[in-house]
């Protein structure tokens, strides 16, 4: 058997059927190897792309994701989605070539130090060295990918180790142990500070739906009563329009989640990780608040602000010992409620254009909440956040750490493939949907009955927003009104398109995102002018909150 | 203020560059570095002095403590006049 063979057989081995990637030299053995493994690879047209499949493949799947490239410029390809998965806490094994191990090291043709690049943005990386170590390598790494705290596991894969006979590989792997539960005195701790608390609030984090918690936290936010605010990945963990929820917190939080969480005197912050966008001014976050942090990556406890008490462990472990609480603040729930009313989102803005965040409400709606969406970066990103139904965590993919453009159409291939039966629509923007717009090709190549919906507003939106309000309208290259005709792009690619331009036309428009075989890419134009509300301006607390004139 | 953090490594690739950069990357500054191995069981023993603006050590120790490699890792008691040299 070929170290190639080993590598297929050790993945094999973990159920893995479906990988995505793109060949070159280096590579070329593990390619061969593909052939007739039983294995199906997607052949994506970027190597980013096959990264994101592979995030967005694992994010709803729940297991790891495999990406493949060659070395050299393959390998630096990857190096986005890596980071991506790495900042998302996404299980991926990313696989590269690598010259042959006479050559590494002088500069070859297609050699680069991947294993040094992307030392920062992996959970553990390896370069095979010799081949009977490839089936150990490759479920350690799979553990290491998918157990604790997810993340990247990047295999170096020199062409001679993938090349070579293997003789008598061994598999000498111990599995790594399952996740620590918190001490039953810790937990006794909470659940008095619980108890005690006149104006709690929870703070869900994207680790609810990566540590498969979902359910428990359910458990624990329908017995205790305790209103909920959500960070842009904890969205979905309970469904968005549960009465308990008060919105996403944050820089483009509702302002009810926000003015909770500022008023609230304990936080219970589960699967978060104080993350900036989240927090705004640290220092006067939650200013009194007593925090308790159940966190599954003991890493995260005290890293930005320090907590009266950490519970680091498996979260649904946590999570059952505390539902038992029953907290006297009905008063305080009636407040939260009030919040909501008094800051309800409104649709109803002037004129026969498109308003974005009223078409994607209606869409998630329409789908019950039960379609994946995957998302771009910027303003629209934003808008599904705020303004879309959304039940389950993996409903919603999102780069929320990395925040890279480019990742919704990739991710909703993968996702796509992960759960075929399930409508999966990605939603993007003018500038994102350029930076992997070849993977339309791969839609087509598969027949993945993936739509895309793309709000155009000719600009930079997000980047535009800033400078229109933080650097004195001084635009500076955000302009986009040079975008090609997208609808005609993806007829090109042989890809179904309609553009929407006027109110009148989202029905339809919706109808066709939900109901028509095969892919569909849907142009909205909106209205270039139009702005993210409401916002958190940089350096200040979730306090200050800024409203547009849209709302 | 500066501290030392010995790191129980397992000798593999890339581990003590792993180890080094997470500590800078997480905005501490590396002061000095001694290494010592282990005959019996193909481990490293890394001290690093290592110096902080205000973020906390015991959270950086913890950090370390998520690499693969790392076997154990603790912050050294500190005692007067001692310096690792690099």
């Amino acid at each position: 058997m070929k170290g190639a063979e080993a590598l297929l057989e050790a993945l094999r081995d973990r159920g893995v059927d479906t990988v995505f990637g793109y060949p070159g030299g280096a590579i070329m053995p593990l390619y061969d190897a593909l052939l007739g493994s039983g294995i199906r690879h997607v052949l994506v047209r970027h190597e980013q792309a096959a990264a994101f499949a592979a995030d967005g493949y694992a994010r709803v799947s729940g297991r790891p994701g495999v990406c493949i490239a060659t070395s050299g410029p393959g390998a630096t390809n990857l190096v986005t989605g890596i980071a991506n998965a790495f900042l998302d806490s996404v299980p991926l094994i990313a696989i590269t070539g690598q010259v042959a191990t006479p050559l590494m090291g002088t500069d070859a043709f297609q050699e680069v130090d991947i294993f040094g690049i992307t030392l920062p943005i992996v959970k553990h990386s390896y370069v095979v060295r010799h081949i009977e170590d490839l089936p150990r390598i490759v479920h350690e790494a799979w553990d290491i990918a998918a157990s604790g705290r997810p993340g990247p596991v990047l295999i170096d894969l020199p062409k001679n180790i993938a090349a070579g006979e293997a003789h008598g590989a061994r598999r000498v792997h111990e599995p790594r142990p399952t996740p620590a539960r918190a001490e039953a005195a810790l937990l006794d701790s909470a659940a008095a500070m619980i108890d005690a608390a006149e104006r709690p609030v929870v703070y869900a984090g994207g680790g609810i739906g990566i540590g498969r918690a979902v359910q428990a936290f359910r458990d624990f936010v329908a017995q205790t009563g305790i209103p909920v605010v959500s960070t842009l990945k904890g969205l979905g963990a309970i469904p968005t329009d549960d009465p308990a929820f008060l919105g996403m917190l944050g820089m483009h939080g509702s302002r009810a989640a926000n003015t909770a969480v500022q008023q609230s005197d304990l936080l219970v912050v589960v699967g978060a990780r104080f993350d900036d966008r989240a927090t705004g001014k640290l220092d006067g976050f939650a200013p009194g608040a007593r925090v308790i942090h159940l966190d599954i990556d003991p890493a995260e406890i005290d890293k930005l602000r320090r907590v009266e008490l950490a519970l680091a462990g498996d979260l649904s472990c946590s999570l059952a010992a505390l539902a038992q609480q029953r907290p006297r603040i009905g008063a305080w729930r009636r407040h939260c409620q009030s919040l909501k009313t008094e800051h309800v989102q409104r649709y109803d803005a002037p004129g026969e254009g498109v308003f974005a965040p009223e078409l994607l409400r209606r869409l998630s709606v329409a789908a019950q909440g039960e379609a994946t969406l995957t998302c771009d970066v910027g303003q629209h990103q934003m808008w599904v956040a705020q303004h879309c139904l959304i039940r389950r965590p993996e409903r919603h993919l999102t780069s929320g750490g990395l925040g890279a453009m480019g990742y919704g159409l990739p991710a909703a291939i993968g996702a796509q493939l992960a759960d075929p039966a399930r409508t999966t629509i990605a939603v993007s923007g003018d500038g994102s949907i350029m930076i992997n717009i070849q993977e339309l090709a791969t839609l087509k190549r598969y027949g993945l009955p993936v739509k895309v919906l793309l709000i155009d507003n000719q600009s930079l939106g997000m980047v535009r927003q800033w400078q229109e309000l933080f650097f004195e309208r001084r635009f500076s290259e955000v302009d986009l009104s040079d975008n090609p005709d997208f609808a005609a792009v993806a007829r090109s690619f042989g890809i179904d398109a309609l553009t929407l331009d006027e109110k009148g036309q989202m029905d339809e428009a919706v109808d066709a995102l939900l109901n028509h075989p095969g892919p569909l890419f849907v142009h909205c134009r909106i209205d270039p002018a139009a702005n993210v509300w409401p916002l958190v301006p940089p350096g200040h607390t979730n306090a200050t909150m800024l409203e547009g004139s849209t709302q | 203020m500066n501290r030392t953090i010995e790191v129980n490594l397992t000798h593999a690739e890339g581990a003590i560059v792993r180890t080094l950069g997470l500590i800078e990357r997480r905005g501490f500054v590396v002061h000095g570095v001694e290494t010592a191995s282990d005959p019996h069981g193909g481990a490293l023993v890394l001290r690093v002095e290592v110096g902080s603006r205000g973020r906390p050590f015991d959270v950086l120790v913890r950090q370390i403590l998520r690499l693969f490699d790392v076997r154990n890792a603790f912050l050294v008691e500190p005692q007067a006049g001692q310096r690792l040299v690099c």
